[in-house]
Formats: structure tokens, C-alpha cells, sequence
């Protein structure tokens, strides 16, 4: 980061000075909503921005409401009862009465806490609300229910164009972003990358095709293996599919025994099961690779793109959720659309490595400009001070 | 008396005679001492060679009248005691006009000198001072020895107050020193540019015996010790160049990106959204690349092109609407009607049923521009090239792309500037002419400094 940028940040900072930001959503700690803000906040501060964060109260029944709704907005099929909605409202307006609102911008993740939005009249300063989801697809009466929510905030934040409805507000399209001195994106030595391999039994004698992704049939783990194999036929490689599975998510499961099935035990396929927390071993597996790809059928942000593209890795992945805004067709990586498609990209890059190597610095660069932690900073402090300013171009 | 004087005549023609003869050589001397003076004075072309001789010459006599009363005293009849006291009086008178004497010619002499190497007036009276106060504590201890007073203790308490004054000045003096020698040697002189390897830049606008002054290039002032600019590497780029009464003020652009909600699958809904969205939207598929991708070399095309080429599979299309030269255009209005035009020419041609895939269609999104002042400004061409190395990009792409189109100005803001303010007719046409959209921003950034550096060299 040049000093430039840093000076970027401190002017727009400085614009925001006496301003507290609150930031609210339902969990300290797990998922990338915490994780997100755990980075940002100290980084906020130090930038001279007061933003704070606070979490709303709920019982179980409410978080396995908010799940069913997480999953029901990601287009997943979901049974919502009337009583589910009761415990919504219930925990929501417990929270209303409770939480104490302080910010003169109130920043709301997710749909958990968005229902506090009932208390803007009474307070009289700005809100947004800060959609981390997929949200192009979402089960319609899910989303019936939320809109009268969303729609009373002053603006609404989407990880991608697609993802975001026809709203009375204004939108905004923010990115989420990496760390680059993360455990999981940090430079590493061979030593440490080649202890990895030898932990995990993969010889380094043949290119590594590698995708990183939690056993879920939305990741195609199959179409993964099927597009290998195609590859096989022409390139002599390997394919590592490393990835957990979540207690939250009875498929996972399923879905690691029927990719260890398919992949019938060819020792040319490795199926690891990494533990949660081991951010060096998937940095040491990625850095490892020839080639990366990601066969998502559907796909958020698809953050572990970017970790691949920051690697300079050249990438296969389908145009499906962020994937699109990071991996600009023959530029910055391949796009694919089917197991055919992604095979013959992946033979394209293997047989023709001075072009990966392009694809995957253009790749670095791309993510160095526009998916760092920085920018993603930068576009809150944007964000912020539009909420105070009207027009195309705002003079500060 | 006349009586006395019958009797003891001698006593004091001898000694008459002495102090006339000797009087009488030293005119003689003075002349023999001028004729001298002359000839050295004609040979030489030392300029203080005038000063030399005109101390010499009001020394001499003086000298000789002195010695006349010496020589006179001791073939006198006069008691020891007496003698030894007028001997100790001339001493001291003779020790004084030569003392005096000295210290004029001294500072007459380093008047001159410090003078020839332009050093600062601060500097040349403490040199001065210095001098100056070392011959006359040499003079008074002469003065002390004549009359018997013991200098030991006296030199005692001069090491005392040296060795003090070391201490008290131990910081400043290494800056003193520095600040002598950047006087004397001419290196650095007001109204330079220079800059340190340690980063610090701008122009000296003060040379002090301690610090020199720099106004720096968001126009705040810094303090140098001069030990600082003898220590390290210094580059100096020299005299300034012509001053802009109005300076440049760089400023900063950054990008929110605000979704519209718009979207369009196939040719006529396209052009249908790009005929109501407003200017905003066309600025943004037009330029995204420039700032997300300014890395690539080709760069891509707008996003109109790349659309219909990727997701509509209309390659020939979309090679036309990604030829689009945008640097031809002053303003967005006259861009958006070419992008729609070329759209209905091949509509009319053929009408096209061809849609983009589910999740492939085509987003329409708005950039809002924040613009911030940043703390550089800039007074001529040298200051506005080291400042063109330091500012980001966004900055850069602020003055060169949006000021021209987005704001309508039609020229990017670096030409005006040089135009206008600094009559660079010729630098601010090479800038004008500059296709910025075939270089990537740090490519440009590069020309835009080789073009300036070129002119003030």
C-alpha cells in the first residue's frame, strides 16, 4: 500500500470526524460478517474513525429463524411457519426496546438485526443496511417480508450487481475484500509449502489442479472431478479438492462420501478434509497449484477466488455470484460455464503455462487494486459520507 | 630650569637626537616600505591586497615614533625603575595599535571574502564575532604578560568557558560548521530545488547558520539542520523556474459505485436503459477499466463492447462499439448517442433475438464521484513533476479523464494550467494531444513527467 493510499484514507477519515459509526449485527465471533469487521475496526480507528460494534440478543429458535432465512434468501428450498416469523418479530422487537441505538450512522449486516431499522423516525440519523448475501435468487415470500424492512434504510450495500433487487433506495455495490497479511494470504516458504504437501501425501511430480470449498453440492465437487478427468485424458496432473464440512449442514456429509465414491480411489485425486482454523495449510495448498478452479453452482462473493488470484494462481471458474467481477474472461482468468468448458480451460492453461502466468498476474494486480482490505475501507468511508451528500459528484 | 638645562644639556639633547634620528629613519623606512607596497601592488591582483597596504602603511610610522621614545628612555639619564615603566607603556601602546590594527584588516579581510561567497549576513557577523574576540583576548593576554600579571589562571578560566560553551553548543555547532561549508562552497543557494535522500523536497527559501528552510510541496515549511544536507545525499535541481501566480491544486477522486436496479438482457433493452440513465452510468462502463484494470496493457474496452461480444456472442458488434474512440469525444452526451447509434445501425441492419444467459446480463451502475483537495499544490513545472510522482492515481485520473468528459471542460486540467497560468503553450498542447486511453495510469503518469522534464531542462 503506497503512502498515497494512505493519505487517500486519512483525507476521507478526517471528513467523518465527530461521527460514530455503529456497526450491529447477531455474533461476535464465526462467519465472514465478524471476521470482516474483527479486521476493519482497529483499521477504522487508527484511520481516527470512531466506529463501534454491537450484536442484538436472540434465543436459538431466533438463529435457526435467521438460518432458515439466510438459506431461503440464497434461493435454498425452506419451510417458513407462521411461528417462525412470530419468533422473528418477537426477538426483533426485544431488541428494539433493549438495544441501545447511539450512532449517528447505524450500520446494519444482515437481515438478523434489520428489523431495528423501526426505531430511524425517533432518532433521526442515517441508516444502512449491509446485505452479505446472495440475493438475486431468494425465495419470494422470505423476501416479501423483509423489503418492508429494507426499504425504510437510506441506502443498501450488495457484494454484486446481480444481487441486488429493485429498491426504492439508493444501493451500493462494495466488494468484500482480503487480508494480505491474513494467515491464509501471507507469502510462505517453500519449506513450509512443501511440509504441507508431505503432510497431506501430494507428490509434486505432476501440475496440482486444486479447489478449495466446503463439501456442498453447490460447489460442484463432482463436476470438479468429471472436468479432471476429462483433463487427464490429454495432461498427465493431479487434483486436490480441499474443503470442511459444517456442523450447520447435514449434506456435507453426503456430499464427501459421494465425491470419495466418485473419485474411486485414483491416486491421482486427493480428497482432503481440512479442519476449520487451518488457514497456512489451505494458503500452503493454493500456492502449491498450477491451476485453481471454482465449478460453484452458486457462489456469494467467492472470496477463495480472490485468495487464488492474490496467489497469481491462473483460475477456472464459473460466471456465477462475484466470480464475474473478479475474473474478467481472458484477463484476469478463465470463465466457464460447464464440465466440458472448464476441462478445456484447464488443459488451455496447463499446455500453455507463459499464458497461465499472464492470467495470474493480471490476476495479482486485479486484486491488489480492487479487492484488498484498503478498498474495501475506502468504499465505507464513501459510503458514510454519501449518506450526508446528493449527486453524481460530491465535493468534499 | 635654565640654569639646569646649562648644566645638564646633554642629558637631553641625546636623548632629543635619538628620538629625531630614529623618527628620521623611520620616515625614511615608511617610503622604502611604500615604494614596496607599490610594485607588490601592481604585480598582485588579490583583491585585499589594498587593505593590507593601507594597514601597513598607517602602522610603520607610528611604529618608528614608538621606538623613538624606546631608544630615547634608555640613553636617557633616567632612573631603572622609570625606564622599565615607559618601556612597559610603549609595549603596551605598540601591543595595542597592533592588536587594533590587526582586527580591522582581519575583518576587513573576511568582510570581503565571506561577501565573494554570497554567505547569509547571520553567518558572516558570527564569524566575525569569533575572530574578533579571539584577538583581543590574545591582545589582553600580551598586555598581561608586559605588566607581569599571571595569565595562568586567566587561560584556565578561557579553557573553562570554551569547553562550557562546547557543551552548551555541542548540537548546534555540528549544524554551524555545516552551514559554513554549504556558504562557503556554493553549493546550495536560496530559491533552490532540492531533495534529500531522506525524502524531504522543496525550495530553500532561508539559509540560517543552524537550519535552512524548505517550503515543501503542499506548501508548509520545513526546518533543516544543515548538518542534515552535508550528511546525506542531496540532489539540487537549481534555480526555480517561471512561478504560476495561481498554483495548481491537485485533487483527489474516489469512486462509490451505485447500483441502479437497471439491467438488460438482449440489444434493444440496452439501448432502451442507455437512452434514460443519466450521464453517471455511461461515465462508469465507459472508464471502469481505466481505474480497475490500469494494469493491463492493451487495456479492454468499455463495457458495452465486451458485453455483446462475451455475453451476447456479437463479436462484430462488439468489436465496433469497443473501437469507439472516447478521446475524440468532449463530453458524455455525444458519447452515449455514438455507442446507441452504432446499436441502432446494426438493429436496422438485422434485428437481433439473441439474449444473454441468466446471471450474464447487462447491470447498469452508476459512479459518484467524491473529490477531495489534497495537500500538494504546485508553482511552476518543476514542483508539478515531483508532485505528479507522488500523488495516487485516482488523482491523476481526476485531472486527466473526469475534468475533461465528466465534468464537460473538454481539456484535461494539467493543459489549461500550463496555458494559462505559466504561458507553456507548447508543453500544454503535447498534453493535450496525449491520447490518455491508450496508456495505462502509470504508464501516463511516466509521460506526463518525461514531457515536463524535457521542457525545464
Amino acid at each position: 500500500m503506497g503512502k498515497s493510499t494512505i493519505a487517500e484514507l486519512k483525507l476521507l477519515a478526517s471528513k467523518l470526524s465527530g461521527k460514530v459509526i455503529q456497526n450491529i449485527n447477531s455474533t461476535f465471533v464465526g462467519g465472514g460478517v465478524a471476521e470482516i469487521l474483527s479486521r476493519m475496526l482497529p483499521l477504522l480507528g487508527q484511520l481516527g474513525v470512531d466506529a463501534r460494534w454491537n450484536i442484538i440478543k436472540g434465543d436459538n429458535d431466533f438463529f435457526k429463524v435467521t438460518k432458515k432465512f439466510h438459506n431461503a434468501l440464497h434461493g435454498r428450498l425452506e419451510t417458513i411457519t407462521a411461528n417462525d416469523y412470530a419468533v422473528f418479530q418477537e426477538t426483533t422487537r426485544k431488541n428494539i426496546e433493549e438495544m441501545e441505538l447511539y450512532g449517528d450512522i447505524i450500520f446494519v449486516h444482515d437481515p438478523q438485526p434489520a428489523g431495528l431499522i423501526a426505531r430511524k423516525k425517533e432518532l433521526g440519523n442515517k441508516w444502512i443496511w449491509r446485505c452479505h448475501i446472495d440475493v438475486s435468487h431468494p425465495n419470494q415470500e422470505v423476501w416479501d417480508f423483509l423489503q418492508p424492512l429494507v426499504v425504510q434504510y437510506d441506502a443498501a450495500v450488495f457484494s454484486a450487481p446481480a444481487f441486488s433487487p429493485e429498491l426504492p433506495l439508493r444501493q451500493f455495490l462494495i466488494s468484500p475484500s482480503i487480508d494480505p497479511l491474513s494467515d491464509k494470504n501471507k507469502e510462505l516458504s517453500q519449506s513450509t509449502i512443501d511440509s504441507v504437501l508431505t503432510k497431506y501425501g501430494i507428490p509434486k511430480d505432476k501440475p496440482i489442479i486444486t479447489q478449495v470449498s466446503r463439501f456442498d453440492y453447490l460447489k460442484d465437487p463432482v463436476g470438479v472431478i468429471q472436468a479432471f478427468e476429462l483433463v487427464r485424458k490429454s495432461v498427465d496432473c493431479r487434483l486436490v479438492f480441499a474443503g470442511g464440512t459444517a456442523s450447520d449442514d447435514p449434506e456435507s456429509d453426503q456430499v464427501l462420501a459421494e465425491v470419495k465414491e466418485r473419485a474411486n480411489n485414483n491416486t491421482d485425486i486427493h480428497i482432503l478434509l481440512i479442519p476449520p482454523g487451518s488457514d497456512v495449510e489451505i494458503n500452503a495448498l493454493q500456492r502449491a497449484s498450477t491451476v485453481i478452479v471454482q465449478k460453484s453452482h452458486r457462489e456469494g462473493f467467492g472470496l477463495t477466488v480472490t485468495e487464488a488470484l492474490w496467489k497469481a494462481k491462473p483460475v477456472v471458474a464459473s460466471a456465477v455470484g462475484g466470480i464475474p467481477l473478479q475474473v474478467k474472461n481472458k484477463f484476469t482468468g478463465l470463465l466457464s460455464y460447464g464440465i466440458e468448458g472448464t476441462a478445456y480451460d484447464i488443459r488451455q492453461l496447463l499446455t500453455n503455462p507463459e499464458y497461465a502466468s499472464r492470467l495470474g498476474e493480471n490476476g495479482r494486480e486485479h486484486v491488489r487494486y480492487n479487492f484488498l482490505i484498503t478498498r474495501h475501507i475506502k468504499d465505507y468511508l464513501l459510503l458514510f459520507l454519501s449518506l450526508y451528500h446528493s449527486g453524481d459528484v460530491i465535493y468534499l | 630650569m635654565i640654569d639646569w638645562l646649562k648644566d645638564n644639556w646633554l642629558k637631553v639633547v641625546i636623548p632629543l637626537i635619538a628620538f629625531l634620528a630614529t623618527t628620521i629613519v623611520g620616515l625614511w623606512f615608511k617610503r622604502f616600505v611604500d615604494k614596496i607596497l607599490d610594485r607588490w601592488k601592481v604585480r598582485t591582483k588579490w583583491e585585499g591586497s589594498h587593505l593590507v597596504i593601507t594597514m601597513v602603511r598607517r602602522q610603520v610610522l607610528p611604529w618608528f615614533l614608538l621606538l623613538g621614545i624606546v631608544i630615547a628612555t634608555q640613553v636617557s639619564e633616567l632612573t631603572a625603575n622609570t625606564k622599565t615603566l615607559i618601556v612597559k607603556i610603549i609595549g603596551s601602546l605598540f601591543v595595542l595599535f597592533l592588536g587594533w590594527g590587526i582586527i580591522v584588516l582581519s575583518e576587513q579581510l573576511l568582510r570581503l571574502y565571506l561577501l565573494k561567497t554570497k554567505a547569509p549576513q547571520p553567518t558572516t557577523a558570527i564569524v566575525i564575532n569569533i575572530v574578533r574576540i579571539t584577538l583581543i583576548i590574545v591582545v589582553a593576554l600580551i598586555l598581561l604578560d608586559i605588566w607581569g600579571a599571571p595569565i595562568t589562571p586567566v587561560l584556565l578560566l578561557i579553557a573553562v568557558i570554551v569547553l562550557v560553551a562546547a557543551f552548551i553548543f555541542r548540537n548546534s555547532a555540528p549544524n554551524f560548521f555545516a552551514g559554513f561549508q554549504l556558504s562557503t562552497s556554493q553549493q546550495l543557494k536560496v530559491g533552490d530545488y532540492i531533495k534529500l535522500e531522506t525524502g524531504e523536497e522543496g525550495h530553500i527559501i532561508e539559509m540560517g547558520w543552524n537550519n535552512t528552510r524548505l517550503r515543501v510541496l503542499d506548501e508548509s515549511v520545513i526546518v533543516i539542520p544543515n548538518s542534515r544536507l552535508t550528511q546525506h545525499k542531496v540532489i539540487n535541481y537549481g534555480r526555480p523556474l517561471k512561478k504560476a501566480e495561481e498554483p495548481f491544486r491537485f485533487y483527489v477522486r474516489s469512486q462509490l459505485t451505485e447500483l441502479t436496479g437497471l439491467k438488460a438482457k438482449n440489444l434493444q433493452e440496452l439501448i432502451e436503459v442507455m437512452r434514460k440513465v443519466p450521464d453517471a452510468v455511461i461515465h462508469y462502463h465507459t472508464h471502469r477499466f481505466l481505474e480497475e484494470h490500469h494494469y493491463l496493457t492493451p487495456e479492454p474496452a468499455n463495457d458495452f463492447g465486451i458485453w455483446v461480444s462475451d455475453a451476447l456472442g456479437d463479436e462484430a458488434l462488439g468489436e465496433r462499439l469497443a473501437s469507439v474512440n472516447t478521446f475524440e469525444f468532449t463530453n458524455l452526451g455525444t458519447l452515449r448517442e455514438r455507442l446507441i447509434g452504432i446499436i441502432e445501425e446494426q438493429l436496422a441492419k438485422r434485428p437481433d433475438s439473441r439474449e444473454a444467459m441468466t446471471g450474464r446480463e447487462f447491470y447498469f451502475i452508476k459512479s459518484v464521484s467524491v473529490i477531495l483537495p489534497t495537500p500538494y499544490a504546485a508553482h511552476d513545472l518543476r514542483e508539478f513533476a515531483e508532485i505528479l510522482r507522488k500523488i495516487s492515481l485516482s488523482s491523476l485520473y481526476f485531472h486527466i479523464f473526469e475534468s475533461r468528459l465528466r465534468l464537460g471542460k473538454g481539456l484535461n486540467d494539467f493543459s489549461v494550467w500550463m496555458k494559462d497560468r505559466l504561458d507553456e503553450e507548447q508543453l500544454g498542447e503535447e498534453i493535450t494531444r496525449l491520447d490518455p486511453y491508450t496508456y495505462t495510469l502509470e504508464a501516463l503518469r511516466l509521460t506526463l513527467i518525461q514531457l515536463i522534464e524535457k521542457r525545464i531542462k
